[in-house]
This record gives structure tokens, C-alpha cells and sequence, in this order.
């Protein structure tokens, strides 16, 4: 009975990562910059196109395409608000909200372009990153943080969502 | 004096930067062991022997084993069984004596009691949805493990036998010498997965409509395992994910189904006119003559008309298979059937599309001219072709077996589907129908070396996926101009490249044990080639070699040093040190520029070169100097630049020591002289590609051989004459080299604009 978590895990990857040209793995990438001059948390939010689509589908709308010429434009809706339910920030201790930029494709990845103004005087950052959790169990989000001479790289998985880096 | 003066000017002029370098320091560093990275690799390879040649060809006493099977199958659809009954005759070609056989049983890795799903980390999350929640903690497990009712001899004696897990030892009743033959018998059974909601890469499908299942079968009977020269048997446990090591044998399988299915699998279909209707028949003939477009054999009226209801009776089909290392088929009354044929050498191949109707309109279209232009572009890459058909079947994964292969790619309800399903589709049946030549053919051991077959596979199908853009331009949307491949170009590997170092293994890594699968094992492998191919090697040399290999291993076991061996054999290019760095290590390319000087040409010496005339006692007034910008006697009417040879001590060495005539051809005259250092932050060793440009609008670019580096891995310094002004400098200006920091790349350096400032800007305005 136990073993069915872990069957879990391992049928689905042997779904996805079988001898295929899906894409590479499961892999979403945020790198969260500090930018000193603009006082503003610069976030670029990597994610697959089929995966983002994925997620939007089941959660708000399941006739959306994404990376078509016609996309509509509620698609950044529904991008911004998914992203914010699952990509959390806190500066200080306290969270703070970002502002969805826009996001374009290239090749077969959503970029999304997000921004935290008015930040400064860091003395921790907390980054939770649940994107994509919800619908691909065997997910990873690797988190960059490089800010204030630190630059550190974490990868997050479902049950482990969390990474926190202390500037004092 | 001549010879003196000469070799005082190159050392004026290139070694200047060695200087610096060369300071003696009070205390001495301790010893090493030959780090260079251009060392050869004989640390890692196997010593080359009888079997295997240090040209990375078979050697003399190469041998392989055979295994041939007889086997009659039977699905039972309701319960979704797989009965079998299968004969194995085993050939010990080795010089060795074998006393016992392994088998491996794959399906065993989906048993109750499988230990597969023990090895990955896993823990509780604060919350998760209902459907998550029930089936990770209250669904018993599917059982999908092999039933092996007997293991006989051919006399119906049974055999000692003991299973561990995926592999099975069969107890040989008397040793096997070389070129005995042995021969016995098992019967089995086992509950076939649903692939969709359990994985695997074979199993069936469900649709709840009309509650019909695709069956696409594979790994379904106990296969013998390989026995060679570097592994004995390779007897190491199938997990899941990574793939087989198989010999190559001959099959005769039949297979029974309900009469109203329609199969197809690999070998010859040897009681067509007993199993296809005197319309198929003909449809088929007509298709063994169609070169340009697919004949539809079975329609989608006439396959949605089967599918409305159920046979009781059943039919049986007859595939025999000569020189293939596996067996598959695909099996159901949904299927909608469609061929062509392929020119390929002077034979004729059929290109085979077998669909349901949910893969329409999509798969009509595209799928059988995808399977024909796929044996095109390989056979020309490597070898003709050598099997009659290769077969696309719709299901829901992306898998291959010898003339057969299992490809995603539906379109929604409604028939609308996205380009990236469509080039989706289009690029993964090229890819499979492409795993005919590695590793069906080029038979690599899949189980060791990922890479060897996917890395091998996904570079081909790069050029495959080239070619058929070319020549279905029909099937590119509007605005492009190439088919768009996602994997190939250097450019595409640099965010793997350059990521975290905590999750990158090296490509000479298990396949089991690598991070970040698909970039490991197919793009990375995959882009050294090309890098090798369009940088290194250029496509001659390459596609010489490349070929060279195939043709040596087509139908035998090739290890990856057979594959690094043959590249350099066959085309007198060293690629050891590529090998070393792009194969059995992590590094990565990141090379910049660092100063550039500029020096003037002069008659008259700075304090520096007085005392480097006085050090060999040379005449002062007899040299010519080079002094550079904001050092010691450089002024602004130095900026232009002076002609070297307008250089009274040059002018007049060259009219004592040349004819008019040879004066003539000489180069015309530098003014303006450069010393660039570059450097190189990575570790990888790669060609320094530049790009000069001057101030004429002009461009040179040079590439300097990756020996460059040989001596001094992090920086080298050249020497630029040039009769016009240089005004920029690229590195690697085509982004040939997976180059994963470009900011380093140019001088004067740009100051680029960070990627999410550049997106802002874009957006506002």
C-alpha cells in the first residue's frame, strides 16, 4: 500500500521521460535578481508551454492554446493569477506582491517577466514556488537568488517548496 | 645579424604576455599529474583487443550472440491478458562457455512486489487533491508482473530456473561451447498496463466510447539478454527508465486477436491475403506503387464503422522478422491504416501510418510522409534502409522498436490542433522511425550508454527534421523558414549548460543515475555533434566518419569508444580532448576577450626597447619598434598608425633581400598593430572563433583550432597587423560554441542590458 506514493512517482516519470523528444524533464527555473539602481526585485519565471498549458486548462479555462497567433489576451490574465497563487515572495519576514510584466515564448518556454518594487534594505528573502505542483507530481522549480554579492541556486519539489536566504 | 634582428622582432612582437607569466615566485609549487586537456584518452578507454580495435572497428575475433524465437501470442481484450507461449534457440558464438542463460523479464518491473518504485526519495506535502490523495494511499497497486507457468526444454522438461526481480537464470543442462545452439521453451501470462494512467512504454489505451483499446505492445515475452566481450551478460535490472540491450536474432510470432482488429508489427506479414480484405488488398497494392502520397488502405468511415461493435471471432496474424533485436506490434479495431512506398538504394520500402480517428485530421497528413522522408535523410546519413517497412502508430508516448514505433500528437475534439502539436508530432515520429539506425540497427547497449543511441539519434534527426521542411514546405506555417528543431544548434544547450553544476552529470553517466534526462542524453550529445560537424570537423570529414561508424556497427554492439574511435580513424582529426570535455565532463564553454592593445610601428625606441637592443647588443638604430598605446613614447601622431614598411630600417632590408618582382607580392603593409588577449573562464577546450571588424565596414572572422589552448588553458594573446583600423571584436559571433556567457564576447565590451530590462523596455514601447 505504501508503495503506491512511490509508484506514483516513478509511472509518471516513466510516462513522460520515455524515449521520446518530449522536452527535457520537468524543470522550471526562477531567477529572482536584485536590481540595486531600480530598488526592485526583477523575477524571470521559466516554464514549459506545454506545462503552463497544462496548468491554465485544468485550473481556469480548458479551451486555451497557448503560443498561437491568436492567443487571447485573458491568457496573461490567467497567467498572472496562477502565478501569484503559487510563486510566493517574502522580503523581511513580510510578503510582498508582484507586478505581472508580460511574458513571451521562446522556443518551447514561457518566460514571464514579473517585478516587486520599492525593495530595499534586504535582509532575508523567503521564496516559496509552487508552480506546476499541482498538476505534474514529479516537478522541480529550481530557484536562482542573486542579489547583494549571493548567488545561490535551490531546487524545490513538491514537498519541499521552500528555500530562504539570510543576508545578515 | 639578419637571423638576430628577425628573431628579436617576433619576440618583441608575440611574446610579450609570456613575460608576466614567467615571474619567478620565491616559493615552488607542488607537482601534478598531465592535466592538459588535450591529453589523450587513454586513462578512459578500454584497451582496444582482439574483439574491439584501437580504429574503433570490430576486431578480428568480434562475435555476437543470436537468439531466435517462435512464438505464438493471444490478447484477450475483455480482461486485457497477454497469453504466450514462446521457443527461444540461443547461439553461443563467444569463445566462452556458458552454463547458465539470462532472461529478462521487464514486465516484472509493474509486479506487486517490484522494487522500482523504492528507489525514488518521496514525503508528504501539506495538502493534495482528493484524487492524489486516493490513489497514492488507498489503490492497490496494478499488477503487471510476468506469469511464467513453465520453462521447458524441448522435450517438456523443465528447466531450473530463478527469478531476481527483472532477470531470469535458466540452469543450461550441459555447458554451452562455442557455437552450440540450445533451445527451450516458456509459457506466460500477464495483465496488460494501461499506459496512459499507469505509464510504460508499452500497453494500451482506453477510450470510453464505444470501450475500445489500442494496444501497442512491447516487451511482452522474456527476452534473452546480451552476452559480449565488455559486460558478459548484461544482466543489470530494468528500473523503468532505462532502455535494453538485445542480440539480434530472427522471430516468426503469431499472433492472435479478435477478427476484427487490425495489426501490424515488425517483420513480414506472411498470411496478408488471409488477413486483409480483398478491398485491402488491392488498396495495398495500389500503395506499393504510390511515391508521392499515402494510399489509404483502411478509411476512417470504414474504421469508425468497426469500431461500433465487437467480434467474438478471432484471426491470427503471421509476422516473421529477419536480423531484428526486438519484437513489437500494435493492435485494435480503431485503427484507420494508410502507406506508401520510399525509394531507398534501388529497393522499395513502405512507409506505414496506422491512427485512430482521434489522431485525424492531423495524422493523414503528415505522418507517412514524415516516416518516408525520415529513411531518406537517414540512409543517407548512415545506410540504406535495410528492413521493407517502418510503421508510425498513434498512442499516446513517444517509442520505438525495429520497424516499428509508437508517437504522440492529437488534435482536441474538434480536430484543432497547435503548431506545436503538429511539429510535435511530425519531430517525434522522425525521431522514433530514426531509432530504426540506433539503436535497432547500430545495436549500442541502451541500458549502459543512453546517450549512445538517444544523443546518436537526436543529431540525426536535427538534419532529418532540416530536410523535411525543405521538402514539405507545406507543412511549415506561415513565416518560416525552416522546419523549427528545438534541438541541435549550440545556442539551445546553453541554459543546461550553464545551469546549476549541483544537477548536471556528466554524459558518460549510467542513463539510471543521470539529472535532467532529456538534456542530458539527447540534446547534449546530441549538439556535440553538430558542434563537431558545422564547427570542428566541418561536414565532409564528419558525415565521412559518422557514416564510417554506422557501417561498421550496423547489426552488431558498438561502446561508446568504438563511436569516439571511429570519428578520429576515419577523418585525421584529434577529438580526444572534445571527447574529454563535452562527454566525460561538466564543463562548459564560456570564453572572452580581456584587453586589447594597440601598438604603433616606430623607428624611434622607448626606454624598453633601448634596453632590449642593449641586452643583445644590436645597434639600436637598426630595429624597428612597436610601442603601445599609453605607454612610454607612444604620442597622438601615432594613432594613424605608420606603414611598416615605410620603416627606413625595413625598407631597407626588404630592398637588399628582395626582387622587385618578389617585393610585388609581398602582403600589403600593416599600420596598425593589435595584441588581443583572450580568456577563457570556462573549462571547456573549444575553437576561439573571431570576428574582426574595421573601419571600413568590413569583417574577417579567423578561427583559431582549439590547440590554441593547449598550453595555457585560461588565456592566449594574438597579434593583429592590419593595414586598417580595427573598431570591434566578437567571440564566437555566430554562437557556434555554446558560448553560456556572452557578455565576456566583445570588445569594445558591450554593456548589455539585462534580459529583463530589454522585455520592460520592449513592453512599454
Amino acid at each position: 500500500m505504501r508503495s503506491v506514493t512511490y509508484l506514483f512517482l516513478l509511472l509518471l516519470s516513466a510516462v513522460f521521460i520515455s524515449s521520446s523528444t518530449m522536452h527535457d524533464y520537468y524543470v522550471g527555473v526562477t531567477v529572482i535578481e536584485y536590481a540595486e539602481e531600480q530598488q526592485s526585485l526583477q523575477i524571470i519565471n521559466q516554464i514549459y508551454i506545454d506545462d503552463f498549458e497544462k496548468a491554465l486548462r485544468e485550473r481556469y479555462n480548458d479551451t486555451i492554446t497557448l503560443a498561437e497567433d491568436d492567443e487571447p489576451e485573458i491568457v496573461d490574465t490567467y497567467m498572472s493569477k496562477y502565478l501569484a497563487k503559487m510563486l510566493k515572495v517574502k522580503v523581511n519576514g513580510k510578503e510582498v506582491n508582484f507586478k505581472f510584466i508580460g511574458k513571451e515564448y521562446i522556443d518551447d518556454i514561457t518566460y514571464s517577466y514579473l517585478e516587486i518594487e520599492n525593495i530595499s534594505n534586504i535582509k532575508t528573502i523567503e521564496v516559496t514556488n509552487k508552480a506546476l505542483f499541482d498538476v505534474i507530481s514529479e516537478q522541480q522549480n529550481i530557484v536562482r537568488l542573486k542579489m547583494l554579492g549571493k548567488n545561490r541556486s535551490f531546487l524545490l519539489v513538491r514537498d519541499n517548496d521552500y528555500c530562504m536566504l539570510n543576508f545578515n | 645579424m639578419k637571423t638576430l634582428k628577425y628573431f628579436l622582432f617576433s619576440f618583441l612582437f608575440v611574446s610579450g604576455a609570456a613575460f608576466a607569466q614567467n615571474e619567478i615566485k620565491p616559493e615552488r609549487k607542488p607537482g601534478h599529474t598531465n592535466q592538459n586537456k588535450f591529453k589523450q584518452l587513454y586513462d578512459e578507454f578500454a584497451t582496444p583487443n582482439m574483439f574491439r580495435t584501437g580504429s574503433g572497428a570490430p576486431g578480428p575475433a568480434y562475435y555476437q550472440q543470436q537468439a531466435d524465437y517462435k512464438m505464438d501470442i493471444e490478447i484477450d481484450d475483455v480482461n486485457a491478458r497477454l497469453y504466450g507461449d514462446e521457443t527461444i534457440t540461443y547461439t553461443n558464438n563467444s569463445p566462452d562457455v556458458l552454463t547458465y542463460l539470462w532472461v529478462q523479464l521487464d514486465q516484472n518491473m509493474r509486479s506487486r512486489d517490484s522494487k522500482s518504485p523504492l528507489i525514488n526519495g518521496s514525503g508528504i506535502g501539506p495538502a493534495t487533491t482528493p484524487s492524489r490523495a486516493a490513489s497514492t494511499y488507498l489503490k492497490e497497486r496494478f499488477d503487471g508482473g510476468f506469469n511464467i507457468e513453465h520453462v521447458k526444454d524441448v522435450n517438456g522438461k523443465d528447466l531450473p530456473h530463478m527469478i531476481n526481480r527483472t532477470m531470469m537464470r535458466i540452469e543450461l543442462p550441459e555447458p554451452m561451447n562455442t557455437g552450440d545452439q540450445f533451445s527451450f521453451q516458456i509459457k506466460w501470462w500477464y495483465n496488460i498496463n494501461d499506459h496512459v494512467k499507469d505509464g510504460g512504454r508499452s500497453g494500451y489505451e482506453y477510450f470510453a466510447e464505444n470501450d475500445n483499446r489500442i494496444y501497442v505492445m512491447a516487451q511482452f515475452y522474456p527476452r534473452m539478454a546480451v552476452y559480449n566481450d565488455v559486460e558478459g551478460w548484461q544482466n543489470s535490472q530494468f528500473w523503468g527508465r532505462d532502455e535494453f540491450a538485445l542480440p539480434f536474432g530472427n522471430f516468426d510470432v503469431n499472433i492472435t486477436v479478435p477478427a476484427d482488429h487490425l495489426l501490424d508489427g515488425t517483420g513480414y506479414l506472411t498470411n496478408r491475403e488471409e488477413v486483409y480484405t480483398k478491398e485491402m488488398m488491392k488498396r495495398y497494392n495500389e500503395a506499393k506503387k504510390s511515391y508521392d502520397k499515402p494510399v489509404i488502405i483502411v478509411t476512417e468511415e470504414e474504421a469508425r464503422k468497426t469500431e461500433k461493435s465487437k467480434s467474438t471471432k478471432k484471426k491470427t496474424w503471421k509476422l516473421s522478422a529477419q536480423m531484428v533485436r526486438d519484437f513489437g506490434f500494435a493492435t485494435s479495431r480503431k485503427f484507420i491504416w494508410d502507406m506508401m512506398a520510399v525509394k531507398i538504394g534501388d529497393r522499395d520500402v513502405m512507409a506505414v501510418s496506422m491512427y485512430s480517428k482521434e489522431g485525424n485530421p492531423l495524422w493523414e497528413q503528415w505522418s507517412t510522409k514524415a516516416v518516408a522522408s525520415t529513411l531518406k535523410s537517414y540512409s543517407r546519413m548512415t545506410f540504406d534502409y535495410p528492413y521493407h517497412k517502418a510503421i508510425s502508430v498513434h498512442a499516446p508516448m513517444g517509442m520505438e522498436y525495429p520497424m516499428i514505433c509508437y508517437n504522440f500528437g492529437r488534435p482536441d475534439e474538434n480536430g484543432n490542433y497547435s503548431d506545436r502539436t503538429k511539429f510535435g508530432m511530425i519531430s517525434v515520429i522522425i525521431h522514433e522511425v530514426g531509432h530504426n539506425f540506433f539503436p535497432m540497427i547500430v545495436n549500442s547497449d541502451e541500458r549502459q550508454w543512453t546517450w549512445m543511441d538517444e544523443g546518436l539519434n537526436t543529431f540525426v534527426q536535427y538534419v532529418a527534421e532540416q530536410d523535411f521542411g525543405e521538402w514539405y514546405p507545406a507543412a511549415l506555417s506561415e513565416g518560416m523558414e525552416a522546419y523549427p528543431s528545438r534541438r541541435g544548434p549550440a545556442k539551445n544547450i546553453v541554459r543546461y549548460m550553464g545551469g546549476n553544476q549541483d544537477f548536471i552529470a556528466p554524459i558518460m553517466t549510467k542513463g539510471l543515475n543521470t539529472y535532467q534526462f532529456g538534456s542530458n542524453a539527447y540534446s547534449k550529445p546530441a549538439t556535440g555533434l553538430n558542434i563537431l560537424r558545422e564547427t570542428v570537423m566541418g561536414r565532409d570529414l564528419f558525415d565521412y566518419s559518422f557514416r564510417e561508424y554506422a557501417n561498421r556497427w550496423m547489426f552488431k554492439h558498438p561502446t561508446p569508444e568504438d563511436f569516439f574511435r571511429t570519428m578520429e580513424d576515419a577523418s585525421a582529426v584529434d577529438l580526444d580532448w572534445f571527447w574529454r570535455g563535452w562527454f566525460y565532463t561538466t564543463d562548459y564553454t564560456d570564453i572572452g576577450i580581456k584587453e586589447v592593445k594597440k601598438f604603433a610601428v616606430t623607428n624611434n625606441p622607448n626606454a624598453e626597447g633601448t634596453q632590449l637592443a642593449n641586452r643583445y647588443n644590436i645597434d639600436p638604430n637598426t630595429l624597428v619598434y612597436f610601442v603601445g598605446e599609453g605607454d612610454e613614447g607612444y604620442d597622438e601622431a601615432l594613432n594613424n598608425g605608420l606603414a611598416l614598411e615605410e620603416m627606413p630600417t625595413v625598407k631597407e632590408y626588404i630592398m637588399d633581400n628582395f626582387t622587385p618582382e618578389q617585393q610585388k607580392e609581398m602582403k600589403k603593409s600593416p599600420k596598425y598593430f593589435y595584441q588581443v588577449t583572450f580568456d577563457k573562464p570556462g573549462g571547456l577546450v573549444m575553437p576561439l572563433i573571431v570576428e574582426y571588424e574595421y573601419d571600413d565596414g568590413t569583417k574577417e572572422k579567423v578561427t583559431y583550432p582549439a590547440q590554441i589552448w593547449r598550453l595555457n588553458d585560461k588565456e592566449v594573446s594574438r597579434a593583429i597587423a592590419s593595414d586598417k583600423a580595427i573598431v570591434s571584436i566578437t567571440v564566437d559571433p555566430d554562437l557556434e560554441t555554446a558560448d553560456v556567457d556572452t557578455t565576456n564576447n566583445s570588445w569594445p565590451r558591450e554593456v548589455e542590458e539585462s534580459d529583463f530590462d530589454k522585455f520592460k523596455n520592449k513592453v512599454k514601447n
